[in-house]
């Protein structure tokens, strides 16, 4: 006992020079400094957006929301973008969340510890990793291709962008969903099957309450992941220019479309100042909508928390 | 292990149905390829305000005609052009000789239509009297490929005298301003001014501007570089400097080495005498332009009285000369179905 304990006060004398913990202080400054360095960082990016693009809105103000995309830039608004987003949205969250849930329900509740279990394990969370580029080609050549075969105008569609950014967020869904289920504590499972209730009940009424709060969370973040995509859905087709839209749902779905990342990219590519302010304005958006999802996701998991 | 191959039948029945509603959902919702009523454009990012300027414009007063208008560039437009994607084109430059084959290949007529013309203003600052005509070699020597590392406008004398100039720089020093690689007004001038000595020099050089000069892709934020330091060079859009004469001095301009010095105005550079422009075409699908009406109705309201003219009024290009735009009009009548 003698040895480890003069060791410790060695230390515990180095550090604590005069009563004072200068490494310790050290250290938490740095931790700050760190802290601050991305918050500036943050603060400037989003300042001079704010800055640039508040005059639009201060101008037009919601005229901005409600306008069709154009060539004159006091008249361009991001309408089919909010629109398109919307659309976008409603396809991922159809397609990817139940096919993720399931996806991880399966991994962690039935697969077991074998070996197909754990490469499909590593293979999603590669998935996760690769770049959305990537992703965005797989759209384009099976999606679009497929869509278009379907007659689904030229296959540059809704339905094609929205499928593409399901698949981008499939893994996402997957991880967070599986963590989430992991970490309903096995007390639980064991009363379940304890009471004499079969794996689907104990699913359906122990496992999936407790974990919801831990999904949904996972599924609105990739939703705002989907929400924020640009390089994907400039390769399956989201226009970069303008078009008309007539109206119907039916036109929405077949038609040429395109969302608020996608007039981002191409307004920052214009000539100009007043195109430069719009860009503004359409990040600003774009930010509103996004926060606006990760405040639902911390609403959520507040409200449905439970503490074990 | 029956259980779980029913579980496994049961996932294959689920998928199977998500496939099968997934499909005929989709399939009910068909449309045809080219909808009528509705035309697709793409091409030069320079045309396109133009071209959806004119369909805004035709839009108001035919609720029923829809558009869809991109601008990846002139060349990337004529490749899917070539595949009858799109029914119209639009282009900063005449269709090259390897495109038009690629379209001929694959059986698409078009017919090709000059619209406007699209001019650049190389510029100095309105301190810098030395300075009042510069020849295409001069402007090699100044910005060419060269001309890396120059920061004196005298550096570029040798090379400028080499290519047949007697322009005499002034001792000071040269700061450029000018678009950014991805900016058309960049291509246009390399295309026009650097590529064909480029190509001539010996050895040949790449057909690139100098990589150090201050590159913007905000037309404002060039001018005010200019006008920031007494002795810079830069170059715009014709219509941006006009805007700006207060701030900048405009510079005539000579194709060739001490040739007559053009000054650059809505008249020289319509009648082609002012070097730095470059005409802006349309080139429509003669075959979609039978089947869709929407196609000739849209071309028929570009070329009417007025159109074009009006849409300039937002967008920094300049009008064809009347009778060129007389021309283009019978191309396309002689051509339309």
């Amino acid at each position: 006992m003698n040895a480890p304990s003069a060791v410790l006060g060695s230390r515990d004398r180095s550090v604590r020079r005069d009563g004072i913990d200068i490494r310790g202080l050290l250290f938490a400054g740095f931790l700050l400094l760190a802290l601050l360095f991305s918050l500036a960082i943050l603060t400037v990016l989003v300042g001079s957006q704010v800055v640039q693009g508040f005059p639009v809105f201060a101008e037009r103000g919601i005229d901005f929301l409600t306008s069709d995309l154009a060539s004159n830039p006091a008249n361009a608004g991001v309408a089919q973008g909010i629109v398109g987003t919307a659309l976008l949205v409603v396809v991922v969250a159809v397609l990817a969340f139940p096919v993720g849930i399931m996806t991880a329900l399966y991994l962690e509740e039935y697969a077991g510890d074998t070996a197909l279990a754990r490469f499909i394990n590593i293979n999603v969370r590669n998935l996760a990793g690769v770049p959305s580029v990537v992703y965005g080609i797989l759209g384009l050549a099976v999606f679009v291709t497929l869509l278009a075969v379907l007659g689904d105008g030229d296959g540059k569609t809704i339905l094609s962008g929205g499928l593409t950014l399901a698949v981008l967020v499939l893994p996402l869904v997957i991880i967070t969903s599986a963590e989430a289920i992991r970490a309903v504590p096995d007390a639980l499972r064991e009363a379940g099957f304890g009471l004499g209730g079969s794996r689907w009940q104990v699913i359906r009424q122990l496992i999936l309450p407790a974990a919801a709060p831990g999904i949904l969370t996972g599924t609105v973040l990739a939703l705002s992941r989907a929400i924020g995509e640009t390089a994907v859905l400039i390769l399956v087709g989201a226009v970069l220019g303008s078009f008309s839209t007539n109206g119907s749902l039916g036109a929405l779905l077949t038609g040429p479309y395109t969302a608020l990342p996608a007039i981002v990219f191409d307004w920052a590519r214009k000539p100009g100042p007043a195109f430069q302010a719009d860009t503004s304005a359409a990040i600003i958006v774009l930010l509103a909508i996004t926060i606006l999802a990760n405040a639902m996701a911390v609403v959520l998991r507040n409200r449905y928390e439970r503490k074990w | 292990m029956t259980l779980s191959r029913n579980r496994w039948l049961g996932a294959v029945a689920l998928i199977a149905l998500i496939v099968l509603s997934a499909c005929s959902s989709s399939a009910n919702t068909t449309a045809p390829d080219s909808t009528p009523g509705s035309i697709n454009v793409s091409g030069s990012s320079t045309v396109e305000p133009i071209s959806t300027g004119v369909a805004e414009r035709y839009k108001l007063a035919n609720s029923g005609f829809n558009y869809k208008i991109t601008g990846p560039g002139t060349g990337d437009g004529f490749k899917v052009f070539c595949t009858g994607e799109t029914d119209i084109s639009d282009a900063s430059r005449k269709i090259k000789d390897e495109e038009a084959a690629t379209c001929a290949a694959a059986g698409i007529e078009y017919t090709e239509l000059k619209i406007a013309i699209d001019g650049m203003t190389v510029m100095t600052s309105p301190e810098n009297s030395a300075v009042t005509c510069l020849s295409f070699p001069d402007l090699y020597a100044l910005t060419g490929p060269e001309s890396t590392g120059f920061d004196n406008w005298t550096d570029a004398s040798a090379l400028a005298a080499s290519l047949g100039s007697n322009t005499v720089f002034p001792n000071a020093d040269l700061s450029i301003t000018g678009p950014g690689e991805e900016s058309g007004t960049y291509d246009s001038y390399v295309e026009l001014v650097i590529t064909p000595i480029a190509s001539k020099m010996d050895p040949p050089q790449e057909s690139f501007s100098r990589p150090d000069y201050v590159a913007s892709g905000n037309d404002n934020a060039i001018i005010t570089g200019v006008a920031g330091s007494p002795t810079s060079l830069g170059w715009v859009g014709f219509a941006f400097a006009q805007e700006n004469q207060d701030k900048i001095k405009e510079l005539a301009l000579a194709k060739e080495p001490n040739g007559t010095c053009i000054v650059p105005t809505e008249a020289t550079i319509s009648d082609g005498t002012y070097p730095l422009s470059r005409s802006l075409y349309i080139y429509v699908n003669n075959a979609k332009a039978a089947e869709n009406p929407a196609v000739t109705d849209y071309v028929d309201y570009y070329l009417a009285e007025g159109t074009i003219s009006t849409v300039l009024e937002t967008v920094p290009y300049v009008n064809l000369a009347a009778d060129q735009l007389a021309e283009t009009r019978a191309t396309w009548e002689a051509a339309k179905p």
